[in-house]
């Protein structure tokens, strides 16, 4: 079965040009990924999940079904709507009653989940086609040290997830290692960037972001790689509010891996909406060219 | 009718096989006493002394290696396995495979001079691999019987055909590299299982950091490292620097009562640590300690007490909360992150040196020995145990003690050891 | 004073049984982030121990610890050695906190009413929309606003979630 885009919120009302790297990295090793339209937010796992578990089954099934109509897999381009959605269907297709009462709901909008197609992050589908990866890299990023941050939507929960291994992960490593990059090990690689406490308390959700900054600098990497949009907010954005509060000079470029994995097959760098970036990448750019 | 053997065998030669071959033999019945190692003693003798009394281990068990030794009711059969069973109770057979020690048992005195010369360096397990041994070695110094052996799979003899050192410099000609392996058979009325444990490996505990952080130790390294007979003399310092640690962290539970691993208590980890945090401060009474538990299940005779008295006396504080995760700062210093339950405060705390208290594990080939001898493993691939007599295994005339059955400690062993000499008596006495 | 509510205890157990397995260790407090930046002020443990009890005020009206602070890492679902699927039962009691009118962190309401009134989380904004054209992305085809709001009539939103006066 093909795949459509799931684009989620962020990514195409935000940051359109994570979008762009995405879909000129799947365009460049040969996979035709569909798009889909009518799509609803995913429920946020980490938004409406939490106010109401019936209509977060709901609009996510309602996604689901779109997918099934058009007879395509999920291709998620955020960890988060990855997590919601496979979650989803975890629930519906493990919990026969819970299913009926959201299909019950869904006949308002002539809708019925039936189970049968497959939810994929844009990660898991890249480090599958790592070999085809490898052959194109053109331009391998030599000497450049990139702290990779899986988060966490991608990874946990990994009964759910079941993926990469949820407490020491290692795909997205290896995908900056395929590029010639060096991947950074360090203290928090597996601690939340602190972007969900945000809606909460920002004050704290800019601790643990400094938390991970600090284990990053420590560990001496040029950047940041991030493969979900709410954790790219998060480290673009606000290393400026930290630095403004603390007295501190973090200035990490984020990049996406797909931004990475573009550079390193020589893609051209406007086109890729680099310039949209809060912290400026160029001295990455130089350092790899 | 059949012939009725009276040997009883007794596999596994630590603590509790040796107990049940003494208790046998002063009882007038022969043994024959299976070990697979070349040295009897067991994880006994890797320890440096015994809770609750802090006698020094070996001190308490090299007498009863000798006695074992020189039992004439008692055949030791060292670098042995059990390959094949056959018969029932009254009436074994059994098939030993024997590895050739390439060394005449009657003629080496223990000099030591082939391990000068011997030019291998070996990782030793006895020591935990902390250090190194040579390709001809004894397991440990009081090791019994108390003679060397060649490890074929090391030596330059057996890997290139060269060096022969050792040969040339034993006066009693005791090196012989023409002795071949050996199957023997043995005609047994009962047999006794007590091959003991492994230790958990924490390395797939990715968040505690064993195996990336040097300063994060098993206790059981530990316990050779602080070791007078140990790879550091019994001068204790800590792997990354080699400086005297005065911070030590103990962690409970490592691997046990976790149902992603083990889900049993590993029912000595409690006592244990405390022990050796009060060897630790015996050694140096800078160190401070502290142990992080969940429960502490100190139910023994004398247990409780034996915290309080670590508590009072030897500078360790005991927090009620199970650590979840150790980072490292740049001078490879371990900082536990954790709840002091107590007080419902989340810390972050440096050490100097973590040690992780693993949990008794089943020999891996623990599967393999129970198909060979027909008795049932239990969810953990333990040794199937009789609910109401626990010393009986799931199979006439085959009984079980120390932890091959279930984790245990040395005074509980010695006690279910000795309740299965009586079954394995009663078993031939009746036929 | 506290009171021990069994019936609240009963509900949460009976929507997540693994809430009974819990011997608290600790193992989740240990690893949560916001309990070490917060020094256990935010406590996962906590949070489980008050569950077992059938704290309902201290749950949900006090909201001590603040459960709002969960960043849904799951890290203590993955090390929990009694397999306590604590996110889930958080989850739980928040939707708890929401139905029963009490209060909750302004955004979550604010993304709320956007998913209600456009489908999404974040709306898409005119210069955006040029910036996608800029970059050469297609289109968006959102989504049929209607279905939206029909769907969420069945399941109620708007009411479990206290804001029917918007919408008017």
């Amino acid at each position: 079965m093909s795949y459509n885009y799931f684009l989620g919120c962020v990514i195409p009302g935000r940051l359109p040009f994570l979008e762009a790297s995405a879909r000129k990295t799947f365009e460049k090793i040969g996979m035709k990924v569909g798009d889909q339209a009518n799509c609803s937010c995913c429920p946020d796992p980490t938004g409406a999940a939490q106010l109401d578990h019936e209509s977060f089954l709901a609009l996510g099934a309602r996604n689901l079904c779109l997918f099934e109509k058009s007879k395509s897999n999920v291709l998620s381009l955020c960890s988060g709507c990855t997590e919601s959605l496979k979650t989803i269907k975890y629930i519906l297709d493990n919990d026969n009653e819970k299913k009926e009462v959201i299909n019950s709901k869904l006949k308002a909008i002539g809708m019925s989940y039936k189970g049968n197609i497959d939810i994929k992050h844009f990660a898991e589908v890249l480090y599958e086609n790592i070999e085809k990866i490898k052959k194109m890299v053109k331009k391998p990023l030599k000497d450049l040290k990139v702290a990779g941050h899986p988060g966490c939507h991608y990874l946990r929960p990994s009964e759910i997830m079941n993926w990469d291994d949820p407490l020491n992960p290692q795909t997205l490593d290896k995908l900056i290692e395929i590029i010639g990059a060096d991947p950074v090990d360090y203290n928090l690689k597996n601690d939340c960037c602190g972007n969900p406490v945000e809606k909460t308390d920002k004050e704290i959700s800019l601790i643990m972001l400094e938390n991970k900054l600090k284990s990053m600098k420590e560990a001496g990497t040029d950047c940041i790689a991030v493969i979900c949009p709410a954790c790219f907010q998060q480290f673009d954005f606000n290393q400026r509010e930290i630095n403004k509060r603390n007295n501190t000079d973090y200035n990490f470029p984020v990049f996406y891996i797909t931004e990475l994995i573009a550079l390193a097959m020589g893609m051209n760098t406007e086109k890729l909406g680099l310039n949209f970036h809060r912290i400026k990448v160029n001295d990455v750019l130089q350092k790899i060219t | 009718m059949s012939k009725i053997s009276k040997n009883v065998m007794v596999i596994g030669g630590g603590i509790a096989g040796i107990q049940a071959s003494l208790d046998l033999a002063e009882r007038g019945i022969k043994v024959d006493l299976i070990e697979k190692n070349a040295c009897i003693g067991g994880r006994m003798a890797q320890l440096d002394k015994t809770f609750p009394t802090n006698d020094c281990s070996i001190c308490i068990l090299a007498p009863k290696l000798a006695e074992c030794f020189r039992h004439p009711n008692i055949t030791l059969h060292t670098l042995s396995e059990v390959k094949n069973l056959s018969g029932q109770q009254g009436d074994f057979k059994v098939k030993i495979f024997k590895k050739a020690r390439y060394v005449k048992e009657d003629e080496c005195i223990n000099c030591g001079q082939c391990i000068e010369k011997c030019p291998m360096r070996v990782e030793d397990e006895f020591d935990m691999k902390l250090r190194k041994r040579r390709a001809i070695y004894i397991d440990y110094v009081q090791g019994v019987p108390s003679i060397m052996t060649i490890d074929r799979e090391n030596c330059l003899f057996f890997t290139k055909n060269a060096c022969r050192i050792c040969e040339k410099v034993c006066e009693r000609e005791a090196i012989d590299f023409d002795q071949e392996d050996e199957e023997i058979e043995l005609n047994v009325g009962s047999i006794i299982v007590a091959t003991g444990y492994d230790i958990f490996n924490p390395k797939s505990l990715n968040s505690l950091g064993y195996g990336r952080y040097p300063n994060v130790v098993t206790a059981l390294e530990f316990e050779r490292l602080i070791s007078a007979s140990g790879p550091l003399g019994g001068h204790l310092t800590r792997p990354s620097d080699k400086n005297e640690p005065k911070k030590l962290a103990f962690i409970n539970c490592v691997g046990s009562r976790d149902i992603k691993n083990n889900p049993y208590c590993s029912s000595c980890c409690c006592m244990y640590t405390t022990k050796e945090a009060m060897i630790a401060y015996e050694h140096n009474n800078e160190i401070e300690t502290s142990i992080f538990y969940i429960d502490l299940r100190a139910a023994g005779k004398g247990f409780r007490e034996y915290i309080e008295r670590g508590e009072n006396k030897y500078a360790i504080s005991y927090i009620k909360g199970k650590v979840a995760k150790i980072l490292e700062d740049e001078q490879r210093n371990p900082i536990i992150v954790y709840e002091d339950i107590n007080t419902s405060q989340v810390k972050q705390f440096k050490f100097d040196l973590v040690i992780l208290a693993t949990t008794m594990v089943p020999k891996k080939d623990a599967v393999t020995l129970a198909k060979i001898l027909g008795i049932k493993t239990n969810d953990f691939n333990f040794f199937k145990a009789n609910s109401y007599y626990p010393q009986i295994s799931s199979k006439e005339g085959i009984f079980l003690c120390g932890a091959c059955r279930e984790p245990m400690d040395i005074p509980s062993s010695v006690v279910d050891a000795s309740g299965a000499a009586a079954k394995a008596a009663e078993a031939i006495m009746r036929g | 004073m506290q009171m021990v509510e069994f019936e609240f205890r009963n509900e949460l157990i009976k929507e997540d049984f693994s809430l009974n397995y819990c011997y608290q260790c600790g193992t989740c407090s240990s690893s949560c982030p916001v309990a070490l930046v917060t020094e256990g002020e935010y406590n996962p443990r906590k949070i489980i121990e008050q569950s077992l009890l059938g704290l309902k005020d201290l749950l949900i009206k006090d909201q001590k610890p603040n459960i709002w602070l969960c960043c849904t890492c799951q890290m203590c679902v993955e090390e929990c050695p009694q397999n306590v699927f604590l996110t889930e039962i958080f989850e739980r009691i928040k939707n708890r906190i929401v139905s029963e009118g009490e209060p909750y962190p302004e955004t979550f309401k604010t993304q709320a009413i956007s998913v209600i009134e456009n489908g999404l989380a974040i709306p898409l904004t005119q210069p955006i929309i040029r910036r996608r054209e800029q970059l050469e992305l297609p289109k968006v085809e959102s989504a049929d606003i209607n279905e939206i709001k029909k769907l969420l009539e069945a399941t109620d939103f708007k009411k479990k979630i206290k804001i029917l006066e918007v919408s008017k």
